[in-house]
């Protein structure tokens, strides 16, 4: 398999994964537990993690935008696209930044990511509607993401470590 | 330390996704009693059975005060006026009695409790509301006399001297309803509490978080405003106005606060006067009092005591506090025009 | 591409900090956003910006119950003398009808697919806890 063949399918893989696990996550929403507009666990972030560590931030970048392009398109959704574009977009810049900075683990990371994701969404709540209204749910957001972000980071780390490194099995 | 750190998250995340504490919610009933609405909040304390103790004293004197229950006692002594016969009361109708009768005496021409006579005419305790002829109501201000009703307090009687003499003690009841209902929620055991009996507020003790009670005072213009906002602790503020009951007829508004003098509806220059005292039952029947005697004697009244302390509303749109309220005013009706004056002793 | 993130199995100090920063950050946006609680709450219905209805709740006493048939998701409101609900919708995410009853001056119940907003605030001039008159 050429290089270029080889990144694609990876690539493809993981945005079939990615979309899965946000499909899987909407069918047991957290929100059932906590009524808060928005919390998600934030599965899907896992590939992005994962592709952060082990591919490129580029790879990153590309399986993100697609998983929230055909995310939309099944759900058939065009809001929704703004929201988890936004949300995932900023999460993703926030972590690839983090993620080569020398003190933090994937917990932190992964903490981080949240709360950017949730921050974007807001944010994007707040253009759509054109009211500051959707901020108040933003202090809960950023305290739940606490507890999913460290959840999500403790399995990508799981991840990361166990899972081969591509290319060389 | 990932143990650790996942129990301190999970604090953070019940502590801080839970609904946001709510202020404790005050025990309370509103209910129709003496003609009028009334709310009871209890902040402290057996809060519910404050609350109905408190109602309960309220509508016992309803039941003895009534005009319109023919088997009130107030019915009963209107009933014998002029018969000589010292009608049998409950304690509490005589001490209300005694002290409505007191008030018309330090205040003569400005209030009198056997008004009732000159407000039937007037149509203010029916719905026929009516401008009387001269006669009828020079005949029924002749009737008009707090000297011919005789109350014994040791016995617990009164008798009214002369036939067609009623007593309404609508200018006094709802502040005496205030003391006995303050005492009931006291004796239930509760301190913080705050009653509306009709646009007559007693505040109970303080807050619960210590500071003093804030009371708005209807901007008689516009009654969806206030003229200020008063501080108050173990008072009651009561407030007599044009405003509050009134009729037209040929153009011309008839408000029921009306002058014993006159028979007429008083025309002092006042708006409306605002009571505040720690005296329930001397804020109410003040309040009309002073809205019959005007601006100047009002305030030369207050200069000869020291229970009680106002807020006067006049017709070019001065509001003026007396001294004592000075502390915690908060004035909030100056876009609208008002200006604002402390009187001082 | 190596990260020194990937290669650590334990949560460090560093980490700590990160989550302390985020709470930090939310808890000072909720004492901002923290409103002055209120005796007298006004619910206002906005739909894209523009406000549909009021409700004063202390004047509220039987609970009034509002369709919306128009909207791209029909629903139902509850207005109580203490509080605000979404009783019925037809958006996808029922995150509207999850939230439950409002009844805190500062709370919203926000209808993203049908652009609407539901909020409650605390009625400034009426600072008091009473009226005379």
């Amino acid at each position: 398999m050429t290089h270029g063949l080889q990144r694609l399918t990876r690539s493809a893989v993981l945005t079939a994964l990615a979309l899965a696990l946000s499909v899987a996550e909407g069918l047991v929403p957290l929100t059932i537990l906590f009524p808060l507009p928005g919390l998600r666990l934030g599965l899907a972030n896992l590939v992005t993690v994962y592709a952060l560590c082990r591919l490129s931030g580029r790879e990153a970048l590309l399986i993100l935008t697609a998983r929230c392009l055909l995310g939309s398109l099944l759900g058939g959704n065009l809001m929704a696209l703004a929201f988890s574009l936004t949300g995932g977009l900023l999460a993703l810049a926030v972590m690839a930044l983090l993620v080569h900075l020398p003190g933090l683990s994937l917990f932190g990371v992964s903490i981080a990511g949240a709360a950017a994701h949730n921050t974007g969404q807001i944010l994007a709540a707040i253009v759509v509607l054109g009211s500051r209204a959707p901020l108040v749910y933003l202090p809960p957001l950023l305290l739940c993401s606490l507890v999913t972000g460290a959840v999500t980071g403790g399995v990508s780390m799981l991840l990361v470590q166990r899972l081969p490194a591509p290319g060389r099995a | 330390m990932k143990r650790i750190l996942s129990v301190f998250l999970f604090f953070i995340l019940l502590t801080g996704c839970a609904a946001p504490a709510a202020q404790t919610e005050p025990s309370q009933a509103q209910f129709f009693s003496m003609d009028t609405v009334m709310t009871v909040r209890v902040y402290d304390g057996p809060g519910e059975e404050a609350v109905q103790a408190a109602r309960q004293a309220v509508e016992e004197l309803d039941g003895l005060l009534s005009r319109t229950d023919a088997d009130s006692q107030l019915s009963a002594l209107n009933a014998h006026a002029g018969d000589g016969i010292s009608v049998p009361l409950d304690s509490r109708v005589t001490e209300l009695l005694a002290f409505a009768k007191s008030v018309s005496q330090l205040l003569p021409g400005d209030f009198d409790v056997t008004i009732a006579p000159v407000m039937d005419a007037w149509g203010f305790t029916t719905d026929q509301r009516q401008v009387p002829d001269p006669q009828t109501l020079a005949g029924a201000l002749s009737l008009v006399d707090s000297g011919k009703l005789e109350v014994d307090k040791e016995a617990s009687t009164a008798r009214l001297e002369a036939a067609g003499m009623e007593v309404d003690l609508g200018a006094v009841a709802k502040g005496y309803a205030a003391g006995q209902a303050a005492a009931a929620i006291r004796d239930a055991g509760s301190s913080s509490a705050l009653l509306d009996l009709g646009g007559n507020v007693t505040a109970l003790g303080r807050k619960e978080d210590g500071s003093a009670w804030q009371v708005g005072v209807k901007d008689p213009q516009d009654t969806a405003q206030t003229l200020c906002v008063l501080s108050m602790e173990d008072q009651t503020a009561s407030t007599s106005g044009g405003y509050e009951r009134y009729f037209e007829e040929n153009g011309i508004q008839y408000h029921h606060i009306i002058d014993p003098k006159t028979g007429y509806p008083a025309d002092s220059g006042l708006l409306s006067v605002t009571v505040v005292s720690e005296n329930h039952m001397l804020a109410d029947a003040l309040s009309t009092a002073l809205f019959v005697a005007g601006e100047d004697a009002a305030l030369e009244f207050w200069r000869s005591r020291t229970n009680f302390e106002l807020v006067l509303c006049t017709a070019d749109s001065r509001v003026v506090v007396t001294q004592g309220l000075e502390e915690g005013l908060r004035p909030t009706g100056e876009e609208r025009g008002y200006t604002y004056e402390i009187a001082r002793r | 591409m190596r990260s020194p993130a990937a290669d650590r199995r334990r949560p460090t100090l560093w980490d700590g900090l990160t989550a302390l920063l985020v709470a930090t950050a939310a808890f000072l946006l909720l004492a901002a956003l923290q409103s002055e609680p209120g005796e007298s709450l006004t619910a206002a219905v906005t739909l894209d910006g523009e406000i549909l209805a009021e409700y004063r709740l202390e004047e509220i006493t039987q609970p009034v119950t509002l369709t919306l048939d128009e909207l791209s998701y029909p629903l139902t409101l509850l207005v109580e003398g203490d509080g605000v609900s979404i009783l019925h919708s037809d958006c996808p995410s029922q995150d509207c009808v999850h939230t439950g009853k409002i009844t805190q001056a500062g709370q919203q119940i926000i209808c993203l697919p049908n652009r609407l907003i539901v909020s409650l605030t605390g009625t400034h001039d009426l600072d008091f806890d009473a009226v005379t008159g």
